[in-house]
């Protein structure tokens, strides 16, 4: 049953991220990535991760997919790649990397298999809210707040950088 | 006294420093006038700016200052004079008291060596002091008036009395560094001095002539410097660990010098012999001696006072003195003082035969000057220390006398020098022709005028003590000297003005003043060591140990009839020639005529310039200019804009890689990590 | 159970796809979608590491990772909304003003 359910999936998530990059309309693109965050999340339930999982689906697929959508539809970005390549040698050599980078990754997963075989039987709470909870306001006190200062950084950032220039302009002449 | 000696060199230096101070004022202020001027049309306040066309009133200030600070330095040294007389005098021979030896504080300590500084004031240096504040006041205060049309005389009495300080210390000095640093010290301000009016052509290239030369020297009197501290020892073996001469001349540790000895080309060579050698390298330079002398006649570009001051009457006598305060060691090597004798001798007859070849008033005087200092230097080589120093107060009287009235006549004949286009000035400026006629005496040797008595102690000590060749040919430098003296006072105070375009006048009294001083001064300074009495060499002879010297009529007689007849001989040749219009500017001289090649090499200097040009200067400008445009701009540069050229390359290559593109830079990292990971999955 | 080796090559293949994603496709959004897929496999290694080691510390950073994501996605978008308006466009190749 789960090796069942993990194979489903990981096939999903790879088709589904494959079709996010190929397709050529950025709005199929974020659909497909959504489903992609989606499958994987499930990975995350199957990984004893449900916390994360809940996550994964309500931030990640939520909440920033969300926002790209939307970036989309406003700057109408949905067909960017009109015109000629002007880079030839860019896309074939973009696949060689991705083919070398991902046999060696293969490489060392197959020579590490010993090293990070096994997982361990009774590991059934880690990814409890308690726990990861528990952890998160102890021993990661001080990066859970980092974090909360990031992200009013960049609310901040965010609101200076789309600031409209003439808004900016009228205030000076007023 | 002795408690106050220091105010001698050091009134000089506060003349300096308030000179230093007034000139700074001034420029300030002309800046400010000059700021606050602008755009409007030359004030008065400019009008002293203009060369020779108003007085300066800053001479007048600054000269005045100046002149009171050497005066006072000269009264005092006359107190000190007194203060050495009124101690005992030395009952026996070699016996000294009348001297104190002053040390302030210690100057420098390297390791064993201890420098002090501190003032030796014996019957030596106070008859140098004299010399120097003595003249140097009367030269200071002609310097008002022959500066007075000038732009900078505020800077000129600075130099001038910085002159007098350093010439202070050379004398004064107890050790070889206090020497050593004043010797230093009159190089500089000479060489500030000559080239003083450096917009002109020539000035700037004399002083830098003068001062190279001097340095060669210089290197002499260091080696030898070096060489008495490695190698000197006290009597009971020990080393010295100072300079002081009077532990470095005590006879005991002189004689140490001569333990060392090296045998070379079958010849014994001494330390001592060494020393003296360096010793003399540095007279050559300094007093102006073949093979060095041929910085002295371009030295002349300077202002005449310093001409008068520092390269006639004090500066270029330091050899002699240094030779004289050093005498120990050079008795100790018998063949260097042959050497000194030659070069001495060999200088008066070449410096003396050249001074026939000139037409510049000044030339012949410098060459008078090199010549003179010539006799003094052969009476040094062969033990006739009194003689040499006789010779040197008296020359320095008189030269001095000489080089102020020729800068009279410059100075009223418009800044022309050319004694072809001068004559019949007698007429025009009688006192300086008077005065000049004066000194001419003195320096030909005039019965019973200073030159009559020093140079025939000189000569005489020559026959006396069996160098025979040697007086004979001092008495033909005397006849020589005599010669182009009648020359000269006939080319420029007979017959008739030659150039009228110039307007002659008598120079103001500040100038005439100092000549009518020094020309009585040369009268009457033949009776410091007059014979029969000479008290000169009863004053120094507890410093070098000589008898009086004997006073030989029929040597004296000779020399004096033989000057007179040359003396009349070039007068009266030039006379005939003015009266024949045989003497016009820009025309070779008469002797030219007879003389043909010879009088050519005379008026060539005899080479020396040409050989130094052509073996030295010539190589060293090759070399200089070979590091300056081959070396310099091909390796050096080449290396700087080699690296930089580099640098654009690479730059140039590199940037094909900034292509503008994020995907592009985004792909090179991708490499980089795919190659980061092999290389750890591969390990 | 699944073994980590399979998730982990699982995560391998999603993130090389992300990698090609950024070096060929030319639509900032979709290089941007790309990057962020990349964060998600990395998330996924992480969190089957946890797993396997039977500690909830990788979890926690995945936590981090989201949270940082999250901030990043926000000014990322917010540069692109800029460089939209001065461009007028999201070709990312017209955007190479700072050549050498």
């Amino acid at each position: 049953m789960e090796t069942f359910l993990f194979i489903t999936t990981a096939i999903v998530a790879v088709g589904a991220a494959l079709a996010m990059v190929l397709s050529s309309n950025a709005v199929h693109s974020a659909l497909f990535l959504i489903l992609n965050f989606c499958s994987v999340a499930i990975l995350y339930f199957l990984l004893r991760a449900p916390f994360l999982g809940a996550v994964q689906v309500t931030v990640y697929a939520g909440a920033i997919m969300v926002l790209f959508l939307f970036v989309i539809m406003l700057l109408g970005a949905e067909n960017a790649e009109l015109g000629e390549e002007k880079i030839g040698w860019q896309k074939p050599a973009g696949l060689i990397l991705g083919v070398a980078l991902l046999a060696e990754i293969g490489y060392v997963a197959y020579r590490g298999t010993k090293l990070i075989d096994a997982p361990v039987a009774d590991a059934t709470n880690i990814g409890a809210p308690t726990t990861i909870s528990a952890k998160l306001f102890s021993t990661y006190l001080l990066p859970f707040e980092v974090i909360s200062i990031l992200l009013l950084i960049a609310v901040v950032g965010t609101v200076v950088l789309t600031r409209r220039r003439v808004v900016a302009r009228e205030e000076r002449q007023s | 006294m002795a408690e106050l000696i220091w105010l001698v060199p050091l009134l000089p230096l506060l003349g300096v420093v308030i000179n230093t101070l007034l000139g700074l004022n001034d420029l300030r202020r002309s800046r400010a006038n000059a700021h606050h001027d602008h755009g409007h049309d030359h004030g008065h306040g400019h009008a002293d700016a203009h060369h020779g066309h108003s007085d300066n009133p800053r001479a007048k200030r600054s000269g005045l200052i100046a002149s009171l600070m050497v005066g006072l330095g000269f009264v005092l040294t006359l107190v000190t004079l007194v203060e050495l007389l009124g101690m005992p005098a030395p009952t026996t021979l070699g016996e000294n008291n009348r001297w104190f030896d002053v040390t302030y504080w210690n100057w420098m300590a390297f390791g064993d060596l201890k420098i002090p500084f501190g003032f030796l004031i014996d019957q030596l240096s106070v008859t140098m002091m004299l010399l120097v504040t003595g003249v140097g006041t009367l030269i200071h205060l002609y310097a008002i008036g022959y500066m007075s049309h000038d732009e900078r005389p505020t800077r000129f009495f600075v130099y001038l009395n910085l002159f007098i300080v350093a010439m202070l210390m050379l004398v004064m000095g107890n050790n070889f560094v206090m020497l050593f640093l004043g010797w230093e010290g009159v190089g500089l301000c000479s060489f500030l001095l000559i080239g003083f009016w450096f917009e002109q052509r020539d000035p700037p290239w004399a002083s830098v002539k003068a001062f190279v030369t001097n340095r060669v020297g210089d290197f002499g009197l260091l080696m030898a410097m070096f060489a008495i501290y490695a190698l000197a020892r006290k009597p009971d073996g020990t080393f010295l660990h100072s300079l002081i001469f009077r532990e470095v001349l005590d006879q005991g540790t002189v004689f140490s010098l001569q333990q060392y000895s090296t045998f070379f080309l079958g010849t014994q060579y001494t330390a001592a012999g060494a020393i003296a050698f360096m010793l003399l390298l540095g007279v050559t330079g300094k007093s102006a001696q073949i093979p060095l002398f041929v910085w002295l006649p371009d030295a002349m570009a300077g202002p005449t006072p310093v001409s008068a001051l520092i390269h006639a009457a004090t500066m270029v006598t330091a050899g002699v003195y240094l030779m004289i305060r050093t005498h120990p060691i050079f008795e100790l090597a018998p063949s260097v003082q042959s050497t000194v004798t030659f070069i001495g001798v060999a200088t008066a007859l070449v410096a003396a035969s050249i001074a026939l070849g000139q037409y510049d008033i000044k030339k012949v005087l410098a060459f008078s000057t090199v010549s003179q200092l010539g006799f003094m230097v052969a009476a040094v080589g062969m033990g006739a220390y009194v003689a040499a120093m006789f010779h040197l107060l008296t020359h320095g009287i008189f030269k001095a006398l000489l080089f102020l009235g020729s800068g009279s006549v410059i100075h009223g004949f418009g800044n022309e020098q050319d004694m072809r286009k001068m004559g019949g000035l007698r007429k025009k400026m009688p006192t300086t022709f008077w005065t000049y006629i004066v000194g001419t005496m003195g320096l030909i040797g005039f019965p019973l005028v200073s030159g009559f008595w020093s140079k025939d102690e000189i000569i005489g000590h020559a026959f006396d003590h069996d160098h025979r060749t040697v007086g004979i040919l001092l008495i033909v430098g005397a006849v020589l000297t005599s010669f182009y003296m009648g020359r000269q006072i006939s080319m420029v105070f007979f017959g008739e003005q030659r150039d009228q375009h110039i307007h002659a006048h008598e120079s103001s009294r500040w100038m005439t003043a100092p000549l009518i001083a020094l020309a009585l001064l040369t009268l009457a300074s033949g009776l410091i060591n007059v014979p029969g009495w000479h008290p000169l060499t009863t004053w120094l002879e507890p410093i070098v140990e000589e008898e009086a010297a004997k006073f030989h009529l029929n040597i004296a007689a000779i020399v004096t009839i033989l000057g007179l007849l040359a003396f009349a001989a070039g007068f009266y040749l030039y006379n005939w020639a003015a009266k024949h219009k045989r003497i016009k500017p820009n025309q070779r001289d008469l002797l030219h005529h007879w003389g043909g090649d010879f009088y050519a090499i005379l008026e060539e200097k005899w080479g020396f310039d040409a050989l130094y040009n052509a073996v030295l200067v010539k190589p060293y400008k090759a070399l200089a200019s070979f590091f300056g445009k081959f070396f310099d701009v091909k390796i050096i540069d080449g290396i700087v804009n080699g690296t930089a050229e580099l640098v654009g390359l690479s730059g140039r290559g590199l940037r094909t890689f900034q292509s503008g593109y994020v995907r592009s830079y985004a792909l090179m990292f991708v490499i980089g990590v795919v190659i980061v990971l092999g290389f750890f999955a591969l390990r | 159970m699944i073994s980590t080796n399979a998730y982990v090559l699982l995560s391998a293949i999603l993130f090389t796809i992300g990698v090609v994603g950024v070096l060929v496709r030319r639509n900032v959004i979709i290089m941007f979608m790309s990057v962020e897929l990349m964060l998600n496999s990395a998330n996924l290694a992480l969190i089957a590491f946890s797993r396997a080691r039977a500690e909830s510390d990788g979890q926690i950073m995945t936590f981090f990772v989201i949270a940082v994501a999250a901030a990043e996605v926000a000014v990322g978008l917010a540069l692109l909304v800029s460089i939209f308006r001065a461009k007028k466009t999201t070709n990312i190749d017209d955007v190479n003003t700072l050549k050498g």
